[in-house]
């Protein structure tokens, strides 16, 4: 008897009912309310600067090593994880994630990706991290937040969602400039081509887009490849010990490459 | 349609767990290769992985009894993070025991596999053929399989309730991984330390 209730008192936190159950007692959530909430409350200035990181999948050691160099990097005011945080969808993998995260001397928040929505995944992500689509400003600049992992929903037609896109991209006072973040860039095989142009047309529909962020694809890269509208910058993968540190100044937005 | 799916999955799978159960207890009269069929033991388990509760069957393996093949079927409601139905096979040894008096028995240390199955309405066996390329995603939704390591005390019922039939009582603990967490952590030896991919279930047994 001694030696089972050893093993339940060490292992509270250790229960599990199912590798695909929606929530625990005691992980973390609502990581991207929390976080902009901790965002809001930093003094900025002129320059907005942060990270653009995606595809952590299974980089555990990867991962913390990138929580390690983003830490040594001064003037840093938030950093994103844009998409594929888990490589199954499941609720430890987030959890496991967030948890090298939350050591970031910084804010940050997290995008949907593809591995994110298989399984149980769109419910865990929604009670880890939060609203599929969502956007916040910060530094006088709009952040827009979209799911544009169109391959899971079958290509039904309604991701990414372009209405809620259009109406998040009508210009308000305060805002000078917007970034839309999205895990699949238009160019994949994994966006929805009928809505391919659409997405490129609400970017380019205010002229002050300065650009969409994207990962998924492992290897970073910048397109411009239609005639109007901002550019396409992806990142790399934390899986490849790769990021982008995105610096917006004067109306102006420069990316650079960062391996560690 | 789906919510009578739902429904009609876990009560089927009860019905062909338990019908041999059943079936069996009616003409257990004598025929050895039927009691060879009846169940050793019925179970209870509180998480491990396979459900907020499940329950079932086990037997004893081998002619030493050290083995052990247990079938169960599990339920995680919504309210705990659900809704699953879960059904598992399990297949454990006992190599070490450790007697502490008349009445309990220690394992100590059991090492086993199972493989559970998870219904629910975002899980399947496959990833749909036209919807993703061959090899897209690489693994199974549903189908777990799992690491397990077991501790038991077994309290004989002939010596603690002066029961003339050899019945006995076993509570375990039971920590498991699953394939998905293994492979995390064999891809991840520096960044996901062994201990964190295993999780706990507690777990009573009767043997008859």
């Amino acid at each position: 008897m001694p030696l089972i209730f050893t093993f339940l008192f060490a292992g509270c936190d250790k229960i599990e009912y199912s590798p695909n159950q929606k929530l625990d007692r005691d992980g973390p959530r609502n990581v991207n309310r929390v976080n902009l909430e901790k965002l809001a409350q930093t003094n900025g200035d002129d320059t907005v600067r942060f990270i653009l990181s995606g595809d952590t999948q299974r980089g555990y050691g990867e991962a913390r090593d990138f929580v390690k160099k983003a830490n040594t990097l001064p003037g840093i005011d938030f950093a994103v994880i844009a998409g594929d945080i888990s490589d199954f969808g499941l609720l430890q993998e987030m959890e496991w994630v967030a948890e090298i995260y939350n050591r970031l001397k910084i804010p940050y928040i997290g995008v949907i990706g593809n591995h994110d929505l298989t399984a149980n995944g769109k419910d865990v992500f929604q009670k880890v991290f939060g609203e599929l689509d969502y956007s916040f400003v910060y530094g006088g600049i709009k952040f827009i937040c979209i799911n544009t992992n169109s391959r899971e929903f079958n290509f039904n037609g309604t991701v990414p969602d372009i209405q809620w896109l259009n109406k998040e991209m009508k210009s308000q006072s305060g805002i000078n400039k917007m970034v839309v973040i999205s895990h699949v860039s238009p160019l994949s095989a994994d966006f929805d081509k009928k809505l391919e142009q659409p997405f490129v047309e609400a970017l380019a529909s205010t002229g002050n887009c300065l650009a969409s962020l994207h990962a998924h694809d492992h290897t970073s890269g910048y397109f411009t490849p239609y005639e109007t509208g901002p550019p396409f910058i992806v990142t790399s993968a934390i899986l490849k010990r790769e990021f982008t540190v995105i610096t917006i100044a004067n109306g102006r937005l420069e990316s650079d490459n960062v391996s560690y | 349609m789906a919510g009578w799916k739902a429904i009609m999955y876990p009560i089927n799978l009860l019905t062909v767990m338990f019908l041999p159960f059943f079936s069996l207890a009616q003409e257990k009269t004598e025929s050895s290769k039927s009691r060879k069929l009846m169940p050793d033991a019925v179970i209870v388990q509180h998480a491990g992985s396979i459900g907020y509760f499940s329950g079932g069957i086990g037997y004893e393996l081998f002619k030493n009894k050290k083995g052990n093949l247990d079938l169960l079927y599990g339920h995680l409601p919504r309210r705990k993070g659900g809704n699953l139905d879960i059904v598992t096979a399990k297949f454990a040894y006992r190599p070490f025991k450790i007697r502490i008096n008349d009445v309990a028995v220690i394992y100590p240390a059991n090492p086993g596999v199972f493989l559970s199955y998870t219904f629910g309405e975002n899980l399947s066996f496959t990833f749909d053929k036209d919807q993703y390329s061959r090899g897209y995603y690489g693994w199974s939704e549903a189908l777990r399989s799992h690491l397990s390591i077991s501790n038991e005390l077994e309290l004989s019922g002939k010596n603690l309730f002066n029961s003339k039939r050899n019945r006995s009582l076993v509570f375990y603990s039971e920590f498991n991984a699953n394939d998905l967490y293994l492979v995390s952590w064999a891809t991840n030896r520096d960044g996901l330390s062994f201990f964190k991919i295993f999780k706990l279930g507690v777990g009573a047994k009767v043997k008859f």
